[in-house]
């Protein structure tokens, strides 16, 4: 079942982020493809994920999808303008992408290109548009399209900190579901409870809510996420267990399972972050009991 | 100068319509030269404004005054005797002036008069035109005081594009091409070798790449 009817008919999703390579070796690419074909939904395709500079989201989601493997690609503006915006979505259209995350672009100033010019032509409410509009059979300019294109759009929402900045975020997520976003990604989920009281709240927007698990990897990786990220939630339980785990690659493993597990009645998919670990998909997966 | 153009009537009508005293404030510094916001054009937007009201029946009250520098807190500090009898403020300032109305008087409403346009230069009476993008970094010395970021329509960095008809740009025949300009330039100063020098990609984390941008000097701030 294609991920636009699993979300129609209220199945739980399951999406594994892969991110494409830096360079034209794709070999590691095709074989996690093939290896979480079958175990996911839809990988989703990062686009320049962090502002690293890598092959397209595009390329990588027709490349996922050549191995059988439905894509779900991220769209933003910073590097782009809305004309090339506006070309590549018909392209990805044309190539059998269905499914698109209109996302934030990371600030230059953090990604390994920081002499690069930024473009900020559309935001993302300004992508919505322009994808509604294309869909709609018109272009940004009015000018009318010799066949539209479909897709199934989710925008994301961004970490808050705060009950403050979570009402901000869930304020910009409604703007962004009336602007046609049909399925919402949360930022990653570390705290259960937390994230039940906000899945309350996003109730209101009455779209599917898909709740990311990222995939611990070391206790240095918790430590940075628990001081950088407060709107994370990470506790300093949490970074304890692992830190006293004999395998501490496998507790990460573990947690991401269980949060998998007791996600599964709050929201309606999860996306897992792997981080380049894609072989450790299937182990996250037998973790949740899926 | 930082140039700015009036903002049509109609639009200054709305942002000050649900106000009936209104303080409006020019400046004296790149908007008086340019001819959008100084005390000359306070005073014609005034007028225009209470006429305009009139004719709907509305006594709208109109504080001028014009500020030596807007985007100074120094002088900024000026309105503090006048905001209370101010329902909101109507700035002919730059962008930089209204904003720092806006940030010394938090609960006014302050709204912009004028399009802060460019920066540039006069070319004659009435007339001005870009000049300077404020990248950063400036290129000016290796391509003859004549700026291909603000003033090529492609930003290009080696050379003309095949758009460069004798001598001007291909968007526009009012519009010089700017490298060729450059050229003759480069020509007359005898550095045409210069001009085959290979400028790399710019690097514009000094523009705007790097987000917001801020100067501090170390030796003079407080």
């Amino acid at each position: 079942m294609s991920f636009e009817k699993r979300l129609q008919s209220g199945e739980f999703v399951v999406l594994a982020e892969m991110n494409t390579p830096k360079g034209v070796d794709i070999s590691r690419f095709m074989t996690d493809a093939r290896r979480i074909k079958g175990r996911v939904d839809a990988a989703v395709i990062p686009d320049m994920d962090n502002g690293v500079m890598r092959m397209s989201a595009l390329a990588g989601g027709v490349l996922a999808q050549q191995q059988g493997l439905e894509a779900i690609i991220h769209v933003y503006g910073r590097d782009r303008n809305r004309m090339a915006l506006q070309g590549d979505l018909l392209a990805a259209h044309v190539l059998g992408i269905q499914n698109l995350i209109v996302v934030p672009g990371e600030d230059m100033a953090n990604g390994d290109h920081r002499d690069a010019a930024v473009v900020d032509d559309l935001d993302e409410m300004g992508l919505l548009n322009a994808i509604a509009a294309l869909q709609d059979g018109k272009d940004l300019a009015g000018f009318g399209l010799d066949g539209s294109p479909k897709f199934t759009v989710g925008c994301s929402l961004a970490p808050a900190a705060d009950e403050k900045a979570m009402a901000a975020e869930l304020a910009a997520a409604r703007e962004k579901v009336a602007a046609g976003a049909r399925f919402v990604v949360t930022p990653p989920v570390f705290d259960v409870d937390r994230f039940a009281e906000f899945a309350k709240q996003a109730e209101s927007l009455k779209v599917p809510l898909i709740a990311t698990i990222f995939l611990i990897k070391s206790v240095a990786v918790a430590r940075y996420i628990s001081f950088n990220e407060p709107g994370a939630h990470l506790s300093e339980e949490m970074i304890q267990r692992i830190r006293k785990s004999s395998d501490r690659e496998m507790e990460g493993v573990k947690i991401a399972g269980e949060t998998i597990a007791k996600l599964k009645q709050m929201a309606q998919g999860v996306l897992i972050q792997t981080m380049g670990w894609e072989h450790r998909l299937s182990a996250i997966l037998d973790a949740a009991g899926m | 100068m930082i140039t700015a153009e009036r903002k049509p009537l109609e639009e200054i009508i709305a942002y000050v319509r649900p106000f009936d005293r209104i303080l409006l404030v020019g400046c004296n510094e790149c908007v008086t030269v340019c001819a959008a916001g100084g005390r000359k054009e306070v005073g014609i937007l005034s007028s225009a404004l209470q006429m305009a009201f009139l004719k709907q029946g509305k006594n709208l009250q109109v504080k001028e005054h014009t500020l030596e520098r807007q985007c100074d807190p120094e002088y900024v500090e000026e309105l503090s005797s006048m905001i209370d009898g101010a329902d909101a403020v109507l700035s002919m300032a730059c962008g930089c002036g209204v904003q720092e109305v806006a940030r010394r008087y938090r609960d006014k409403p302050v709204f912009p008069a004028v399009n802060t346009t460019f920066m540039g230069a006069s070319e004659r009476q009435g007339v001005w035109a870009e000049r300077c993008q404020g990248c950063g970094d400036c290129l000016l010395g290796i391509t003859g005081g004549i700026c291909p970021i603000a003033r090529c329509s492609k930003q290009l960095l080696n050379g003309p594009c095949g758009g460069s008809t004798h001598g001007k740009c291909e968007i526009s025949p009012d519009v010089d091409c700017a490298w060729q300009l450059i050229w003759d330039r480069l020509k007359a100063l005898g550095l045409e070798n210069r001009y085959e020098e290979i400028i790399p990609a710019k690097d514009w984390r000094t523009g705007r790449g790097g987000g917001p941008r801020k100067i501090i000097r170390e030796d003079l701030a407080e």
